[in-house]
């Protein structure tokens, strides 16, 4: 009989140390690589103010590349994109950027429409515009996302930028299970930003 | 022992196993390890390296750790599966005319086909609160299914198991009030783990311990309830073993370990609650609530069975 309370508690315990183990390297386990940095680049946001790398530093980014009038993935993207503008709400750190890549239909005027549209009523998210021939290349230069064929053949990427203006990580911006990952790792790098 | 009766406990070892793991599966935040099912990233055995991934996967999905820690569960869970296929396999051919034995066997059997398609559907939607709570509560049913099966082979070949102790008759409603209770206890308790995550999405940087005291009325049901478990089974341990002429060895043995149980559920529930959120011990409070089901399942059988001999 005490042989097997010493059995089953030495069991349990082992499971726990185990369980212990898994748990800590399941913690650890994250890494956010650091990709590159972003280049200069001078665009105007819906307000008609200046708005260049600059603005991305001591703050967490998100950023993607959208139009107005996309007909596809936009909406989608538009749609988690605003869920973490909401969430994030009390979270100064935290911004997000989207770039139109059809600047010949959204004018600033327009860009100032859709952001009232999705709820944007504070400086936390700005929609920038430049030349075609700018974004062209800050996309496929600056942030490495082919830009062949804009506006159609725009990337469905959100991008992930640290206080320090790095690159750190890409994500479906369509998709459920990874705008949960790039919660979470806004959430952890502004973490280590108050820290 | 015949292998029925092996196999039936062999399942029910691995089944609480499996509970742990997928326990652990839940406090690691390895639910999404892979994005897909029943492959993971495309693959029978997870990917090592970024660049094995199918094309069609968002590659920040990709964690190594996180992608074995859920894989781990789905084999298991495969593993267990064929073990209680076996154990029906046996049944058939050892108890197929003690009808208590064969339903309880065979629902266990088609819950675990259920609980294969739930570990697809919780991927599919991203981890639904609903389908985790679910996916948990059947589990639990199996093992007492498995447990109550057991027993009643036990029974069978040790008819005089039970022939010299003689427990009060009328504590058929306590008993079914107190497994409606515990798993209504466990639902309670995963709701809690839920509505942390809720708002957490609203709140991400507050870490959890704050975020407990948000939460309101939840926390209090949890306890509540706990109370009244406490009460009836101190209540079922004084008519079964205190006032009782006679009881048998097995039975004061279950009856003192889920009082037992239920005193460091209460201090682990405590310390959770008041103290800080430890994944570790939210591992163990839910892993010992499975214990006491399944004890109480022992308890009950062994009561039913007295009544039945001494009629």
């Amino acid at each position: 009989m005490n042989r097997n309370i010493i059995f089953i508690v030495a069991s349990v315990f082992l499971l726990g140390l185990g369980a212990s183990w898994v748990i800590n390297k399941a913690g650890s386990s994250h890494h956010l690589p650091t990709i590159k940095l972003v280049p200069e680049f001078s665009f105007k946001n819906q307000d008609g103010d200046l708005f260049t790398e600059k603005r991305l530093l001591d703050k967490i980014t998100v950023l993607d590349f959208m139009f107005t009038n996309c007909p596809g993935p936009c909406p989608m993207m538009t749609h988690n994109m605003a869920g973490l503008y909401n969430d994030f709400a009390g979270v100064s750190e935290v911004q997000f950027v989207s770039v139109t890549v059809d600047p010949d239909n959204d004018s600033q005027k327009t860009l100032k429409e859709y952001a009232s549209l999705n709820g944007v009523n504070d400086q936390r998210w700005n929609f920038l515009f430049s030349g075609i021939d700018s974004i062209k290349r800050l996309k496929r230069d600056g942030f490495m996302l082919f830009a062949d064929d804009l506006p159609r053949g725009h990337a469905i990427k959100f991008v992930l930028i640290d206080s320090g203006g790095n690159i750190r990580q890409y994500y479906d911006g369509t998709d459920k299970a990874s705008m949960k990952i790039l919660r979470k790792d806004v959430t952890v790098l502004v973490k280590k930003m108050r820290s | 022992m015949n292998l029925f009766r092996f196999f039936a406990y062999l399942s029910t070892g691995m089944t609480y196993l499996l509970i742990f793991i997928g326990g652990l599966v839940r406090v690691s935040g390895a639910g999404m390890g892979c994005p897909d099912w029943p492959k993971c990233f495309g693959r029978w055995i997870p990917p090592t390296n970024v660049d094995q991934l199918p094309e069609y996967i968002d590659p920040s999905k990709f964690n190594i750790v996180l992608a074995w820690i859920e894989y781990s569960n789905r084999l298991f869970g495969a593993l267990v599966g064929v073990t209680i296929t076996l154990t029906m396999v046996f049944m058939f051919r050892d108890y197929r005319n003690e009808i208590r034995i064969r339903n309880a066997v065979i629902l266990a059997f088609l819950l675990t086909l259920v609980e294969g398609w739930l570990g697809a559907v919780l991927v599919k939607t991203v981890l639904n609160p609903v389908t985790i709570t679910l996916h948990l509560l059947f589990a639990l049913i199996i093992v007492m299914l498995l447990i109550y099966a057991s027993q009643e082979a036990y029974h069978l070949e040790n008819p005089n198991s039970e022939r010299k102790s003689s427990y009060p008759p009328h504590l058929g409603k306590a008993f079914a009030i107190l497994a409606g209770a515990l798993l209504l206890e466990v639902v309670l308790g995963t709701e809690i783990r839920g509505g942390l995550e809720m708002i957490r999405k609203e709140n991400p940087i507050i870490d959890s311990t704050f975020l407990l005291k948000m939460l309101g009325p939840f926390k209090y049901l949890h306890t509540i309830l706990g109370i009244i478990i406490t009460f009836i089974s101190g209540y079922l341990w004084f008519h079964l073993v205190k006032k009782s002429r006679f009881s048998s060895f097995l039975m004061i043995q279950t009856s003192s370990i889920i009082l037992l149980l239920i005193l460091v559920q209460i201090i682990s529930g405590e310390i959770l609650v008041f103290l800080k959120v430890i994944p570790l011990i939210q591992l163990f409070h839910l892993w010992i609530a499975s214990w006491i089901l399944g004890l109480v399942s022992i308890q009950y059988s062994l009561w039913k069975k007295s009544q039945v001999t001494n009629e």
